[in-house]
C-alpha cells in the first residue's frame, strides 16, 4: 500500500455531482499530475459530508481543512497555495463543524462515536479495504462466534427501534422471525425511500454500502435466514451500483457467499428495484412488489414475520436501521443507550429541507429538538426570515408552527407532544410560503400515490384534495371543514394500511395549528353559482 | 395464441421481429439467472423501455408474458402500476420534475411554469416533435438542491426558471446524435 502524506476528500454523492464535483476532481487530478504532486497527494472519492448549499467541497487532511463552493478554476490556486506552499486559501474555507461527522460530538458530549454515518464522507465507499479499517466486518465476525439468540439479545438490549418511521424494536423483530420454523427465511432491507423530504437512505448507500450488506449478513445468521433482498428506489442509481459493488466485494472476500469466515454459515444478498410507487414504502406492498406484482399492501395479521415474502418468515429493516446494527453489536447495547431519551435509544438521522440556511443531513441523538436542529446545525431560515411552518416527519407528518421548537424529537413525542418524527424530516417554509398550496400540494401527493385498493384511501384522498383545492381557489362551500374533519378521521380509522391511515396526519395538525388560515379562506370563498344549485 | 393482439396500443401494431424474439428469449434468461431463479420484473421492464425508446409496446409485453409464464392482463397490471413504466409512447426525454413538499417550498410551481411554456405541453404530454415528455414526480430524494428534476438517469438541482432553457438544448442536442 502507498503512503500518501496529504489526502484530499472529495464527495462524490449525487447532490454533490449536482454541484460539479466530478468538474472539480477532473481539475484536481490534472493539477496534482502538472505540479508533479502525483507521490505525495492523493485524492479519495467519499460519500455526502451532509454539507449541500457550500457547493463543491474539499477536505485536506490531515491538515484538516475544508474548502466550500469551489469552482473548477479555484483548484490551482489550492494546489499551488496550499498543497505546495503549506497557506491555507482562507478565502474558500468553510466551518468544518457544518460536516455531519461532527454532529453527534458537539451535541450529546458524551461521547466521540457518530453511529449512523460513522464512515459516510470519510472513507471510500467502493473500498472494501477502507470499510475494513474500520472496523468493517468486524461485528459480523463477532456475531458468528456468538449464538444467534445472542445476537438477538444484544439487540433488544439496545432498544433499537426501526428508523424508517413506525419505531417497531428490532430485536423482536428478529426474535419473531427466529422463533419461525421454515425451510426459507428472508432479510429484506426497505430502501424505497420516497416520504417527501428524506434523503438519509440514499446517502447511507452511497456513502457507506458495506454497513448495510454487514448488518443484513448479521440478520440473517442472527435469525437463520439465507438470502438478502434490498429493495431500492428505481431513481437511486448511483446507491444501486455501489451496493451491487460492495455485494460484489463482500462476495469475493467471503463475506458473503457459501462459507463465510470459515464457519459454514452462508447468505447471499441481491438488488431489486422500484419502479417510482410512494405505497412500496409500505413492508406488504414492497414484498409484493418483490413477488413481480402491483405494489399494494396484505392484510395483517399475519405479519412479515410469520408470512412475509413468498409466504416464508421475513425480516423487514429501513436502511437506517440496518446501519445502526454493527455498531451496536461492536459497542454493546448500554453504550448504545447512553445517546438518546429513555423512551429512545440512539441517533437519529434527519434530512433538513427548504427554506433553511444550511440544508442537508444531520445525526443528532434523540431527543434533539427542533430549534436545534434548525438554528444551530441548519443555520436558520434563509434569508434571516421567520419560521412559516415547518413539517416533521415527512408528507404523512405533522405541520408544525414555530411553538413547537422546543419539543425534544424521539419516537414519543407524538404521543406526548403531536410531534411526528416519521423517517427524519425537517421542512422548513418561511413566512412567505403560503400554507393551503403547500397542503394542497400534499393532498395532491397522497391522491396520487394512493394505490387503490381500499375505499377509504383511494375516494378519501380524492376528496381531502377536492377540498384543499376549493380552499386554494376560494371556491370552498361553508360545510368543507367539517366535511374535511369527518373524512380525516375516516381515512385515519378505516385504511387498509399505513398510507391512508397516516395522510390526515397534515392536515390535522394544521387545522389545529394554523385554523386562521382555513377560516380566512372559507371566510374568502365564493360558492360557483352552479355548485350552490346542486347544494 | 394470440396474445398479441390483448395489450396493443394504438400505433404499435407492428409484430415482432425474429430479432426481437431472440432479444426478449435472452434478457429473461439473463435475469433468471442474476437473480438465482427468481425474476425481477422491475429490471426486465426498464431494460425494454431502454431498448425501446422509453415505452413498452403491446406485441413486446404479449411476447415477455409469454416467455415469463404469466398472463398480459397480468404484466399489463404490473406495467401499469408503476409510474416509472409506461405504455403509452414517451419522448426520447423523459423529464421528471418534483412537485413534492421540499421542491415546492424552494420553487417547483414556478419551475413546472416554465417548463410547460418552454415546451409548450402539459403534464404528461410530449412534445410534437417527439423530443421531451414532461412528467411530475413525487419526491427525488435530492431535497438538499432543491427544487430539482431528472431528465433520463441525469439529476438536475439548485434550479431557476432561467437555468432550463440551458439544460433542455444541452439534451436536445446530445439526444439528436
Amino acid at each position: 500500500m502507498k503512503l500518501f502524506s496529504t489526502q484530499i476528500i472529495v464527495p462524490v454523492d449525487s447532490n454533490s455531482v449536482l454541484q460539479g464535483a466530478l468538474e472539480v476532481k477532473h481539475v484536481l487530478e490534472e493539477m496534482i499530475g502538472k505540479y508533479n504532486l502525483g507521490s505525495q497527494v492523493s485524492v479519495v472519492e467519499t460519500g455526502a459530508l451532509g454539507i449541500y448549499d457550500q457547493g463543491v467541497v474539499l477536505a485536506v487532511f490531515p491538515d484538516d481543512v475544508y474548502y466550500g463552493n469551489v469552482m473548477p478554476s479555484d483548484v490551482e490556486e489550492i494546489v499551488t497555495e496550499h498543497l505546495l506552499k503549506g497557506r491555507v486559501v482562507s478565502r474558500l474555507t468553510i466551518d468544518r463543524s457544518l460536516s455531519s461527522k461532527r454532529l453527534v460530538e458537539k451535541e450529546s458530549g458524551k461521547s466521540q462515536q457518530k453511529i449512523v454515518l460513522r464512515n459516510a464522507g470519510l472513507i471510500d465507499p467502493q473500498s472494501i479495504d477502507e470499510y475494513i479499517a474500520r472496523d468493517g466486518y468486524g461485528a459480523l465476525a463477532k456475531a458468528l462466534a456468538m449464538q444467534p439468540g445472542e445476537v438477538i439479545q444484544v439487540l433488544t438490549d439496545s432498544k433499537l427501534q426501526g428508523r424508517g418511521g413506525a419505531g417497531f424494536p428490532t430485536g423482536l423483530k428478529w426474535g419473531m422471525v427466529a422463533k419461525e420454523q421454515s425451510d426459507e427465511k428472508y432479510i429484506v432491507c426497505n430502501a424505497d425511500e420516497g416520504e417527501p423530504g428524506t434523503f438519509k437512505d440514499r446517502l447511507i448507500l452511497e456513502g457507506d454500502p458495506h454497513s448495510i450488506v454487514e448488518a443484513m449478513a448479521i440478520a440473517g445468521y442472527a435469525t437463520g435466514a439465507h438470502v438478502g433482498i434490498v429493495y431500492v428506489r428505481g431513481e437511486y442509481f448511483m446507491s444501486i451500483a455501489r451496493l451491487k459493488k460492495a455485494i460484489k466485494d463482500a462476495t469475493e472476500y467471503g463475506l458473503l457467499g457459501k462459507d463465510i469466515l470459515g464457519t459454514g454459515f452462508q447468505f447471499d444478498i441481491e438488488v431489486y428495484r422500484g419502479g417510482g410507487a410512494y405505497v412500496c414504502g409500505e413492508e406488504f406492498a414492497l414484498l409484493e412488489s418483490i413477488e413481480n406484482k402491483r405494489g399494494t399492501p396484505r392484510n395483517k395479521p399475519p405479519f412479515p414475520p410469520q408470512q412475509g415474502l413468498f409466504g416464508k418468515p421475513t425480516v423487514v429493516n429501513n436502511v437506517e436501521t440496518f446501519a445502526n446494527v454493527p455498531p451496536i453489536l461492536l459497542n454493546g447495547s448500554d453504550w448504545f443507550k447512553s445517546f438518546g431519551t429513555p423512551s429512545s435509544a440512539g441517533t437519529k438521522v434527519f434530512s433538513l429541507s427548504g427554506d433553511i440556511v444550511n440544508r442537508g443531513i444531520v445525526e443528532a441523538p434523540l431527543g434533539i429538538t427542533l430549534r436545534e436542529l434548525i438554528y444551530d446545525f441548519g443555520g436558520g431560515v434563509k434569508g434571516g426570515k421567520h419560521i412559516g411552518f415547518i413539517q416533521t416527519g415527512g408528507s404523512a407528518g405533522t405541520v408544525l408552527t414555530d411553538k413547537f421548537l422546543d419539543v425534544p424529537l424521539d419516537f414519543a413525542s407524538m404521543k406526548t407532544n403531536s410531534v411526528s418524527i416519521g423517517s427524519g424530516v425537517i421542512l422548513v417554509a418561511s413566512e412567505d410560503v403560503p400554507l393551503l398550496p403547500f397542503l394542497a400540494e400534499v393532498a395532491h401527493f397522497f391522491w396520487h400515490e394512493s394505490c387503490g385498493k381500499c375505499t377509504p384511501c383511494r375516494e378519501g384522498t380524492l376528496q381531502v384534495k377536492t377540498i384543499m383545492d376549493s380552499l386554494v381557489n376560494r371556491t370552498a362551500d361553508p360545510a368543507s371543514l367539517q366535511r374535511l374533519g369527518k373524512l380525516l378521521t375516516t381515512l385515519n380509522d378505516t385504511s387498509f394500511c399505513g398510507l391512508g391511515q397516516a395522510a390526515p396526519l397534515a392536515f390535522e395538525s394544521a387545522l389545529r395549528n394554523f385554523p386562521e388560515v382555513f377560516d380566512q379562506a372559507l371566510a374568502e370563498s365564493h360558492v360557483p353559482e352552479v355548485c350552490q344549485e346542486e347544494v | 395464441m394470440e396474445l398479441d393482439n390483448v395489450m396493443r396500443p394504438a400505433g404499435q401494431a407492428q409484430p415482432l421481429s425474429d430479432e426481437d424474439k431472440r432479444f426478449l428469449r435472452e434478457l429473461v434468461e439473463t435475469n433468471r439467472t442474476e437473480h438465482h431463479g427468481r425474476l425481477s420484473y422491475m429490471d426486465i421492464m426498464f431494460e425494454l423501455e431502454h431498448h425501446y425508446g422509453n415505452s413498452l409496446p403491446g406485441p413486446v409485453l404479449g411476447e415477455v408474458a409469454r416467455l415469463l409464464g404469466t398472463s398480459p392482463a397480468q404484466l399489463n397490471g404490473f406495467v401499469t402500476f408503476y409510474t416509472m413504466l409506461s405504455t403509452e409512447p414517451r419522448g426520447r426525454h423523459v423529464v421528471r420534475v418534483c412537485t413534492s413538499g421540499p421542491c415546492h417550498v424552494t420553487g417547483a410551481p414556478s419551475i413546472v411554469a416554465e417548463l410547460k411554456q418552454l415546451l409548450g405541453v402539459e403534464l404528461g404530454e410530449t412534445t410534437s416533435d417527439g423530443m421531451f415528455t414532461l412528467e411530475a414526480s413525487s419526491c427525488l430524494g435530492i431535497c438538499g438542491v432543491s427544487p430539482a428534476l431528472m431528465i433520463d438517469d441525469d439529476a438536475y438541482g439548485n434550479l431557476t426558471p432561467e437555468d432550463l432553457p440551458r439544460i433542455l438544448d444541452a439534451k436536445r442536442a446530445g439526444g439528436a446524435q
